[in-house]
């Protein structure tokens, strides 16, 4: 009896030593990127997760409602902003039901706010140019710098909501941004030979890794955002390619690799599948890794090819 | 200088100064009084159809179907208000949806105003969503073509189940039957509220497909005296693969729905009917569809007597279309129906249709319930 006792304490113990430790914040986020910075500045007072796998396209996420079940308790929701997620995160945040989280709200955050962001459209916006974004280019995560403004804007956010710990959410965010000023330093001269190289991506959602490191970018294989490429388009950007020596073509793992590939072969260059947001390629876990593999994929592509070193 | 001529240059003066200032001042009126930061967003769908139906006697060609203007803003800290005001091919204007939404209490969505009340999965879609042109028949049979649409309150709560698990009440005005409410709650009892019951259950199944399933009731007392009610059950597997969201994907749904009234205890089953659908996405811009139907006791536009007057059969149809979606906005469909009806007097009508229809959408749209 005594030993059957003593198991059951044993078991009981292993059960509360197995269960997570208590988080002070809940956070979701509507891409990978943002919960990798979250997790970063929250350490171990916060679990964060992300409503977007890093190989999905985060323009489309289907509005399941097992995401909404997903956030129903979340104490803060980290949105991309820029209109990104506006396809469906209208009917995930108020099928939370929660109000914590909504716009307005002290839980909600627009991650964008404090980025310096590129291609503000001017003038009159038209869908006549494809689907657009607004608000300018949201997809200023492929940016390591911009990640360092998302890092003190989450710590601030952290702080407000959860005070006891601000002290450690303060000093995370000074970590984030240590750590990825020596790991951009890395990324430079990783990419330094490549100043000037040009290339095509799928989607115009390389602007911020370009202007960072350099790049030109030289087309994109949709004709415009939004809008399937067609045999035409590739077969005249194929030329334009070869015409200027152009030969890397670059695609997320969410993007028509054939459409890619076609065009690549035709221009007589490589197509390249990267991951932009975390977790979108095996190795690509976090912000860090995910720079990591990017700056290596695309660094490894250039190499050799006309257009490619200057 | 002469004093006429300094007199002159003095008005010019004036007249220049007052020129530069007035933009000036008519900008800052504009900004003070009449912003616009506020304005809630605006967006249009608009539906043409073309339609080849010999039963029909009505010509062949294009036509406009509705236009839908909708509108939506927050109103303050509480409420967020939203509406759809439909305007039809006859010249009336329907107001669809006028609500307003509360998200205050935890767990609870609130919505209060003209609304499409929360009953199976066709009855909640606006007519530019409908998967194939034309609805099924059991809906105009039951609770109505485009759902049950009235004024009143519903509240749906998300229950603490691990899964998504939602349970929808709601009472409504008691109104009588017309051409968009099949259901008769047009009692002028003191006690006539109709009210609704809605349970939807969605499961992931995995990361690519979820499945969900639906019960619904909606009751109330009628003028006759007797007591309506329609009930329903649906299920849906759905499956979107994560790395292909935008491109391929389908849909395989199925729905029951039974209208049937009640008195002293004795319920008599009236009209009742589902249908099977599949949808199948080929590519960015390409979908395809099968459905098959059946609606008992039911009329519908062919099933006709002699006179041009509806009679009641029992209909079957089955209707395959093809889908070109060219961006998010606008699409572009094909659908080709065979329907084959029996009113149970030697009446047995078939009915052949191919339909084109095209949808734009302008502005604001709010995305589509998954």
């Amino acid at each position: 009896m005594k030993s059957l006792i003593r198991c059951m304490l044993l078991l009981m113990v292993g059960v509360l030593a197995a269960a997570p430790a208590h988080a002070d914040l809940k956070v979701a986020t509507s891409l990978s990127d943002l919960a990798s910075v979250a997790q970063f500045v929250g350490g171990k007072h916060v679990s964060a997760q992300s409503l977007s796998k890093g190989y999905q396209d985060p323009h489309f996420v289907p509005a399941k409602p097992s995401l909404m079940k997903a956030i129903q308790h979340a104490d803060v929701f980290v949105s991309v902003g820029l209109e990104l997620d506006a396809g469906w995160l209208p009917l995930v945040l108020p099928g939370s039901r929660n109000p914590k989280i909504q716009p307005g709200a002290k839980g909600f955050v627009d991650a964008s706010e404090g980025v310096n962001v590129l291609e503000k459209p001017a003038g009159t916006v038209s869908r006549a140019e494809g689907d657009i974004h607004p608000y300018g280019n949201p997809h200023y995560y492929a940016d390591p710098k911009n990640l360092e403004v998302v890092a003190n804007h989450l710590a601030q956010v952290f702080s407000k909501l959860d005070p006891a710990n601000a002290a450690d959410y303060a000093e995370h965010a000074k970590e984030f941004g240590e750590k990825m000023e020596a790991s951009l330093a890395k990324w430079e001269r990783q990419m330094a030979p490549y100043k000037g190289a040009s290339v095509v991506t799928y989607h115009k959602n390389f602007v911020y890794f370009a202007d960072r490191f350099g790049l030109k970018l030289f087309g994109t294989v949709e004709p415009k955002p939004g809008i399937p490429p067609t045999p035409r388009h590739l077969a005249e950007l194929a030329a334009a390619m070869k015409q200027a020596g152009v030969k890397v073509v670059l695609y997320q793992p969410y993007y028509s690799a054939d459409a890619s590939r076609q065009l690549a072969s035709k221009a007589g260059g490589v197509a390249v599948c990267i991951a932009t947001e975390a977790g979108g390629l095996p190795g690509t876990d976090d912000v860090f890794s995910k720079f990591d593999t990017l700056v290596s994929s695309v660094a490894g592509a250039l190499p050799g090819k006309s257009g490619g070193a200057q | 200088m002469p004093h006429g001529i300094g007199a002159k240059l003095r008005m010019f003066a004036s007249l220049v100064a007052a020129l530069v200032c007035v933009p000036g001042l008519a900008a800052a009126q504009t900004s003070s009084m009449f912003s616009n930061l506020a304005n809630p967003a605006i967006g249009m769908n608009a539906l043409f159809a073309a339609q080849a139906a010999h039963n029909l006697e009505q010509p062949y060609g294009l036509q406009f179907d509705e236009a839908e203007i909708s509108l939506i803003s927050v109103v303050d800290p509480y409420w967020t208000f939203s509406s759809n005001i439909v305007f039809l091919s006859d010249g009336s204007v329907d107001p669809e949806e006028i609500w307003v939404r509360s998200l205050n209490i935890p767990g609870v969505q609130l919505k209060l105003g003209k609304i499409r009340g929360t009953f199976g999965k066709h009855g909640l879609l606006h007519t530019h969503a409908f998967p194939f042109v034309q609805a099924p028949i059991v809906m105009a049979n039951t609770i109505g073509n485009e759902g049950f649409k009235d004024a009143g309150l519903e509240a749906a709560w998300l229950t603490p189940l691990p899964w998504f698990s939602e349970l929808t009440g709601g009472i409504y005005q008691g109104i009588g039957t017309d051409e968009d409410h099949p259901l008769d709650f047009g009692s002028t009892r003191h006690d006539n509220v109709p009210y609704l019951g809605h349970f939807k259950n969605q499961f992931d199944l995995n990361d690519a497909t979820t499945l969900e399933l639906g019960q619904s009731i909606l009751t109330g007392h009628g003028a006759d005296g007797r007591q309506h009610a329609a009930i329903g059950a649906n299920l849906t597997i759905r499956n979107v693969p994560p790395s292909n969201s935008n491109r391929r994907g389908w849909i395989l749904q199925s729905e029951y729905i039974q209208k049937g009234s009640s008195s002293g205890g004795n319920y008599a089953r009236e009209q009742d009917g589902g249908y099977a659908s599949f949808q199948y996405r080929l590519s960015q811009v390409w979908w395809t569809g099968v459905r098959g139907e059946q609606a008992r006791k039911s009329v519908t536009d062919f099933l006709v007597d002699q006179a041009g007057d509806p009679i009641p059969g029992k209909v079957n149809r089955v209707s395959a279309n093809i889908a070109w979606m060219p961006s998010e906005f606008s699409f572009l469909r094909l659908e080709y129906s065979h329907s084959q009806a029996d009113a149970g007097n030697g009446l047995k009508p078939n009915d052949d249709r191919l339909m084109l229809q095209m949808s734009y959408t302008i502005g604001y749209h709010p995305a589509h319930a998954y």
